[in-house]
């Protein structure tokens, strides 16, 4: 019996066996050609382009000039106080709207995936509606219903007693206002991550809890959440993001940003700077750093509350 | 031999599935229809409109310029007013070889996709109808044709502040249409029940300076209850800072030197004297262009007193916020900001701009040429229309400007109009920079007006973050 004996293949052949593969195959690489083609111009490109801006000076239409890290700098001067203001917006809307938003769609996920409520297809579609409506007429119209004067929720607290609230005339109540907006709109895409979630988790688990005496409740917290884990952690990560680029909800329901800048979101302010100062070097760069923090906010999160046993 | 057929077609479906996935969507287009219904102002048309201007005609030129022209615009402007003058029956009649084709636009895709395309190199109209405030930034772009030789002939008679914005480096870049004059909108009713003059001339002496408008608003307050005027103070949005500041040739930045004067002593103070409103509570808070604001126009029971704002808002508060109101208004100068001051300034106005893609200069510019410049017909029958009040200074001698008009207690208002609009000044208000400066600005207001900071400390902050974005 003759041993089989590894033949190293040389560069060259390497390349010859794997230009052989693709052709092999070349029908499944053309099946997938449109979304390779689309990311390599639309997605690749940018990016690679972005960064090339990023030490350029151009207005979109005249010559580049390259000026170095200055757009960079841009970022630790008195210039970047817009940006850290938007950074910092970002963050308080996380906290203001994140947790609350994954915990209700986790406990709608349950409450609609045990068929404890009929009709819960009908409820899962109600709930996911506003997902698919647009956002920009969505803002809109809730803008009409935060006015202060005469506008619906007023006049909802005023039937009810309690004292009409400045919504967007105000910088925290201005937030919340964006906050509701932003619940109403994509709680419905956390609920179905979250009942996606809930299809990994076998039922025998709830239910032998549920025998051994414990509440729904204690289910719901020491069996589900915990077990929901990875779903929760993607669902917050992509908040994080979210609340960050918060674009079409701001522009439309505060004007982009107001008052003083109370609502204005990194996404929204780099829009600006591209489009309304036609700063596209500026906007590259600052996008980086930008995308610098997330990069690292969401490693965090990943560490911090991934990797617990 | 049938498999590779379908794998080729799969292969075509998808490419063509790509293309057109990267196709650019077209925009609506509209031809021109000849002939265009009108509707004309309901409440409050000039009692007489005579408009003696005949049309020259048009000299027949060695080469009559051919081919198709696209205009850009929105609908009040493009369709509402200038379809509404016949201008395009009688351009068609003047040179039969200019196909004009009209797209609609709303003014934020205008502002969208002008620049698009100019920064495209293609895909922009032949001609583009743009606001002031705006054009400066296209004209400092690139991008714009330079019509300085065409405009020329007409140069001495269009109003001077109309082309600041259009001009860079000795070259013009436009052709104005209408202007923006500042005048006081005042409630003659409520004037009567606080005890003041109802006739626009003395409403004009008694009400001369800020201080004197300070004074009447606390009379009003006190004796009628209403608010002055509507001043917002969280979404401020500017626009009566800057036309405070305009009126005293001041601006964000100095319109000789260029440089940054948004936290000069002279813008502070003005600001201050606006915060006197507030600090009283003089004022409302309703935002301009929401409902509240349009409730307080048109109310009969519990209006705002006055409204400091520029001419085109004329034959809005006829047509449709406030034409239940008819007969109750008049139009005051408005008040100075120092004794002796210029009574003029201006917010808004309109130009159109040609692109420097156009295939067909020539045609584009005998249509500007025809409708804003050579005849006055047009632009007159704009001003009865929609209140676009010309930048042709010739125009000011037609009867129209002898017209009394019933909404404002019969009073002659485009006279007045037309003196202010000769009067403004030169300031630093529009510019290449203007959205950016506003934003920044307005922010400072908000932040002044809620007790935030002092005037000083706002207005610092914006200028220093003006100053760092223009580096």
């Amino acid at each position: 019996m003759s041993r089989d004996v590894a033949v190293i293949p040389s560069v060259g052949d390497r390349w010859k066996r794997l230009w052989g593969e693709i052709v092999k195959n070349r029908w499944a690489y053309v099946f997938i050609s449109p979304f390779y083609i689309l990311f390599l111009v639309f997605g690749l490109f940018p990016v690679l382009f972005s960064i090339y801006l990023s030490f350029q000076q151009w207005n979109g239409f005249g010559p580049m000039e390259l000026v170095g890290l200055k757009n960079f700098a841009y970022v630790v001067g008195e210039g970047g106080k817009v940006f850290w203001k938007s950074i910092l917006n970002g963050v308080l809307l996380f906290f203001m709207y994140v947790p609350l938003m994954t915990f209700l769609s986790i406990v709608l996920a349950v409450v609609l995936n045990s068929k404890l409520v009929r009709f819960f297809q009908g409820y899962r579609t109600m709930i996911y509606a506003p997902r698919v409506t647009s956002m920009v007429a969505a803002g809109f119209t809730f803008r009409l219903m935060f006015e202060a004067q005469g506008g619906l929720f007023n006049l909802i607290l005023a039937y009810l007693g309690l004292p009409e609230v400045p919504w967007l005339e105000h910088v925290w109540w201005a937030r919340v206002a964006l906050c509701v907006l932003v619940v109403w709109g994509w709680l419905g895409q956390n609920m179905v991550y979250m009942l996606a979630g809930l299809q990994t988790i076998p039922r025998e688990l709830t239910e032998a809890a549920l025998i051994d005496g414990a509440s729904p409740v204690q289910a719901l917290f020491r069996i589900t959440i915990p077990l929901l884990r990875p779903v929760i952690i993607f669902a917050v990560i992509l908040s994080t993001m979210g609340s960050f680029g918060l674009f079409p909800e701001v522009q439309t329901l505060t004007w982009g940003g107001r008052p003083m800048r109370a609502t204005l979101t990194t996404l929204v302010y780099l829009f600006n700077v591209a489009f309304d100062d036609y700063r596209f070097g500026r906007a590259s760069a600052l996008a980086y750093v930008y995308f610098a923090l997330i990069f690292v906010l969401s490693l965090v999160q990943v560490r911090y509350f991934g990797s617990e046993e | 031999m049938k498999r590779q057929i379908v794998s080729w077609f799969t292969l075509g479906v998808i490419l063509v599935g790509l293309l057109a996935a990267c196709a650019r969507p077209t925009p609506e287009t509209v031809e021109v229809e000849v002939p265009v219904e009108v509707t004309r102002v309901v409440a409050g048309t000039p009692e007489t409109v005579v408009i003696t201007a005949t049309p020259e005609p048009a000299a027949p030129e060695p080469e009559k310029p051919s081919g198709k022209i696209t205009i850009w615009g929105w609908t009040a402007a493009i369709r509402d007013t200038l379809e509404a003058t016949d201008v395009f029956e009688d351009f068609k009649e003047a040179y039969p070889d200019v196909e004009v084709e009209i797209v609609y636009y709303s003014p934020d895709d205008v502002y969208t996709n002008l620049p698009l395309a100019i920064t495209a190199g293609e895909g922009a109209p032949d001609i583009c109808y743009v606001e002031n405030s705006h054009v400066a930034e296209y004209v400092h772009m690139g991008g714009l044709l330079n019509v300085t030789e065409h405009l020329q002939p007409y140069l001495d008679n269009i109003v001077e502040y109309k082309l600041y914005d259009c001009e860079k480096d000795g070259k013009y870049y436009c052709v104005p249409w209408d202007g923006g004059p500042v005048v006081m909108y005042y409630r003659r009713d409520v004037f009567e029940a606080a005890g003041l003059p109802t006739d626009p001339d003395e409403v004009s002496e008694t009400i001369a300076t800020w201080d004197d408008y300070y004074e009447a608003c606390r009379t009003i307050k006190e004796q009628t209850g209403s608010y002055c005027f509507a001043h917002n103070k969280a979404n401020n949005w500017g626009r009566l800072y800057e036309m405070v500041l305009w009126q005293q040739g001041l601006g964000y930045y100095d319109p000789q030197t260029g440089d940054v004067s948004v936290d000069s002593p002279e813008n502070v103070a003005t600001l201050e004297k606006l915060g006197l409103f507030w600090g009283e509570d003089l004022v409302s808070d309703s935002l301009e262009w929401t409902d509240p604001w349009y409730e307080e126009l048109g109310s009969l029971d519990q209006p705002i007193a006055t409204l400091i704002e520029a001419s085109w808002m004329d034959v809005f508060l006829k047509s449709w916020i406030a034409p239940g109101t008819a007969g109750k208004w008049g139009v005051a100068y408005m008040p100075t900001f120092e004794e002796d001051g210029v009574r003029a300034s201006n917010d808004g106005g309109s130009v159109f701009v040609i692109p420097e893609q156009t295939q067909n200069p020539e045609a584009a510019w005998a249509f500007l040429e025809f409708a804003m410049l050579k005849n006055e017909e047009y632009v007159l029958k704009g001003l009865a229309i929609s209140g676009f009040i010309p930048s042709l200074k010739s125009t000011y001698d037609d009867a129209l400007f002898l017209s009394t008009d019933s909404f404002f207690g019969g009073q002659n208002t485009y006279q007045i109009y037309a003196d202010v609009n000769g009067e403004i000044p030169r300031a630093g208000i529009y510019g290449p920079h203007y959205a950016m400066m506003n934003g920044a600005v307005s922010v400072a207001i908000q932040r002044y007006a809620t007790g935030e900071a002092t005037a000083e400390v706002a207005l610092q902050a914006a200028a220093d973050e003006i100053r760092a974005n223009l580096e």
